[in-house]
């Protein structure tokens, strides 16, 4: 059975009174864009991941593959979009099969819009869907209470402001596919510098009419660490501990012999590899 | 069977309480401080990035302050105030402006132990709408030693080797009381605890360095630069080193 | 000495057209209708003398409190209106304390002989017409003596707000005589117990009554011990010793 369980409610509700905050879902900092152009759509990311201040994962993916031609970006909640992104994209391989015909973008759309708003914006995910099919190249994007958006270009996250800056000067119509990736690159790049949330690499997508989509995991690093000054390896024994037991991680198992043969190799020489 | 339960948001039924709307005073600014006092040195460090919520106001605004004109050079006083850096200001220029008082009313430099009583009478007085911050003070004594002191927003304080203050504290300070104090490191040929030593300058700066550039990749407040500001006998010296701007 | 009086000596803060404030001249001369007090710096310490006039033979001589504590490492003689040392006392030790919460160090004696000064100048009407706490200037002299980063030292502060610092001075009725014999037998090299008795020797003549161990108190501020009053038993050894001195009179 699928769906949300509410077995807790009742009793969370108790204990949020009683002074036990409810657990908080990651919700990540993130920038996420998508841009069309001339033949094909581009989406890109950052890599950043984080719990509160703390960065959780320096380089995260958060393109996810809906289809072979169709891929979604994610800001929101972590689990929520990875949960609905997978969901929606089962649904979408059974829609496949029993139709018979690649996935169309707007489906896609349409099945995440209606999950979205049925759980009327508690599933905190904030995708931009991208992907091509035989009506042509195609982005958009939903919130998480299920409205839908369609542009030529999208910024989402917390990053979206410094990225849409980026977009709303360097856009121009009919782009060639590089075009279109180096100012999703930017944009990105625009979120990671400027907005606290995001971080890291650049992850990108391209999606071109009549060509398998193009999956470009780290397309920037613009963030590698530096080289520490001084090495911090420590001396065996700095550790104290308590006590030692050593365990053999397999049993000796007792055995007798019953019969033993000897082969002789023929007085020949073992071959040994070179 | 839920559905009605869920209709409805589930924090309408936890807050009862009427919505209230007040005036908040207080903002975080962001920021990282770390100082730690040697044989011959006392240092302070800390970020230069100044930050609301998720946005940089700016990458560059030295939080580091030097309390000057109090003897000689090597009586020269560092001070930060990491929190909420207006509150940070406001305390550190009447500290400013005590220490010249305190000079002119008694003909001789404060002394860091002084400042740092001080220091805990300003905070304390404003115990019931505190200064918002988490305040250091480094310097040198009488005989030349470092010493290094801090303080909670409403005046406790303490003298100590080495103190992390503001977003990342809570990264640096296991790293410095394991690499400055000697926590948790046995020597392996005796079985029995190493003892903290005073570190040399050289090797501190290497540490405070990789100390920074360690919490910018873990925490988002911290990056941009990191200034480092170093009392010796010979006066205040100031380093910049860059840090990641992600 | 008064030969100049006119209104001009009614109002505590007017100037005379000679530019005199004559209140605090007349408060400066009532000094010097009070006993003998009498310091002595030395490289080892502070000693300050006081005579004990004894009024009434029926007075309790252990009564007559003329030096004082001012912190550990600070202590004061005075002369004059007595009364009004009280009022200057307390703000010494209140500064002082307020000193030691303030920076968590003792008050320098300077520091502490200043802020009393600045508070001799607290009479007459307020600046903005408010109402001033003294009507007059103060009635008495204090000897200031102490230890501190610079050593002891002794200070003399006066009712006009002036101090300077001495390293032997002498107040009161006797002053005029005992001044001048300390700048005969004071030297740099003087050791405590020559300060004390140098103190004593010169107390003694200028007393009235014959000197002995209750009519004169002594006490020492060391860098040792800080502040110090003389208790009985060592004012009797330090009078016999300087009776043992003397020649006898023929």
């Amino acid at each position: 059975m699928g769906g949300f369980s509410f077995d807790n409610y009742q009793r969370n509700k108790f204990l949020t009174a009683k002074g036990y905050p409810v657990p908080t879902a990651t919700a990540t900092g993130t920038t996420i864009v998508g841009c069309r152009f001339d033949g094909g759509v581009v989406i890109a990311a950052d890599t950043r991941a984080t719990e509160g201040e703390i960065v959780a994962d320096k380089n995260c993916e958060k393109l996810h593959r809906m289809s072979p031609n169709i891929w979604c970006a994610g800001a929101g909640t972590a689990a929520d979009c990875e949960m609905v992104t997978q969901l929606i994209s089962s649904n979408l391989e059974l829609h496949a099969m029993s139709t018979g015909r690649a996935p169309r973008v707007v489906t896609c759309l349409t099945m995440l819009k209606q999950h979205l708003f049925k759980y009327q914006g508690h599933v905190g995910a904030y995708l931009i869907v991208a992907g091509c099919d035989p009506t042509g190249p195609k982005l958009f994007s939903i919130h998480a209470h299920g409205s839908t958006d369609v542009g030529y270009y999208l910024s989402l996250g917390s990053g979206s402001m410094a990225a849409m800056a980026t977009l709303e000067s360097k856009w121009k119509s009919s782009m060639t596919k590089q075009e279109a990736m180096d100012l999703c690159a930017e944009a990105i790049e625009a979120g990671i510098w400027n907005d606290l949330g995001s971080g890291s690499n650049v992850d990108m997508c391209v999606m071109e009419v009549n060509k398998p989509a193009v999956l470009h995991r780290n397309y920037r690093t613009p963030n590698e660490r530096s080289i520490k000054q001084k090495s911090y390896v420590f001396p065996r024994g700095t550790t104290a501990y308590l006590n030692e037991k050593v365990k053999p991680m397999i049993k000796p198992v007792a055995y007798d012999i019953f019969e033993e043969t000897v082969t002789s190799t023929g007085g020949e020489q073992m071959e040994i590899d070179g | 069977m839920y559905a009605e339960h869920f209709s409805e948001p589930a924090t309408s039924h936890v807050a009862s309480a009427p919505i209230e709307h007040q005036f908040y005073p207080y903002a975080s600014n962001g920021g990282t401080i770390l100082a730690i006092a040697g044989a011959d040195y006392a240092l302070l460090a800390g970020d230069t990035r100044h930050i609301t919520g998720y946005s940089i106001n700016t990458r560059f605004r030295p939080s580091i302050h030097t309390l000057e004109n109090l003897g000689g050079p090597e009586r020269a006083i560092v001070v930060a105030a990491n929190g909420f850096s207006a509150d940070g200001d406001a305390l550190v220029r009447r500290l400013a402006q005590r220490a010249e008082w305190y000079t002119y009313n008694h003909n001789k430099p404060l002394s860091v132990s002084a400042c740092a009583r001080l220091v805990q009478t300003m905070l304390y007085g404003k115990r019931t709408f505190p200064y918002y911050v988490h305040t250091i003070v480094a310097g040198l004594d009488e005989s030349g030693r470092g010493e290094v002191y801090s303080f909670d927003p409403v005046g406790s304080y303490e003298r100590e080797q080495c103190r992390a203050g503001g977003s990342a504290a809570s990264l640096l300070m296991p790293f410095l009381d394991n690499q400055v104090n000697k926590k948790n490191q046995y020597d392996a040929a005796t079985g029995l605890p190493q003892v903290a030593t005073d570190l040399p300058l050289e090797e501190t700066l290497k540490l405070v360095k990789d100390a920074f550039s360690s919490v910018t990749e873990r925490h988002i407040h911290v990056g941009d630069y990191l200034e480092i500001k170093i009392v010796t006998k010979e006066g205040v010296k100031v380093e910049y080193f860059p840090l990641k701007r992600d | 000495m008064f030969l100049t009086r006119s209104e001009y000596d009614r109002g505590v803060s007017t100037f005379s057209p000679e530019g005199r404030l004559f209140q605090v001249e007349y408060a400066i001369e009532a000094i010097k209708l009070g006993s003998t007090a009498i310091g002595v710096a030395t490289a080892e310490g502070v000693i300050l003398g006081v005579e004990k006039r004894a009024t009434s033979v029926l007075l309790e001589s252990s009564s007559i409190e003329k030096i004082v504590e001012i912190d550990r490492h600070i202590g004061a003689a005075m002369s004059g209106l007595t009364a009004d040392a009280r009022t200057m006392i307390d703000h010494a030790r209140v500064e002082s304390q307020n000193h030691r919460l303030t920076f968590d160090e003792s008050m320098k004696v300077e520091s502490v002989t200043q802020s009393v000064c600045d508070l001799a100048l607290r009479f007459g009407e307020g600046a903005d017409g408010e109402e001033s706490v003294m009507s007059r200037p103060f009635g008495v002299a204090l000897l200031i003596a102490g230890v501190d980063e610079n050593g002891p030292q002794l200070y003399h502060a006066d009712p006009s707000g002036t101090f300077y610092r001495y390293d032997a001075k002498a107040i009161g009725s006797g002053s005029e005589g005992a001044q001048a014999e300390l700048q005969n037998e004071y030297h740099s090299s003087l050791t405590l117990a020559e300060a004390e008795q140098l103190v004593l020797k010169t107390l003694k003549q200028v007393m009235e009554e014959k000197l002995d161990a209750k009519n004169v108190q002594l006490s020492s501020v060391t860098p040792e011990q800080g502040f110090r009053i003389y208790s009985d038993d060592e004012m009797k050894a330090v009078v016999e010793r300087l009776e043992g001195s003397e020649v006898p009179l023929v």
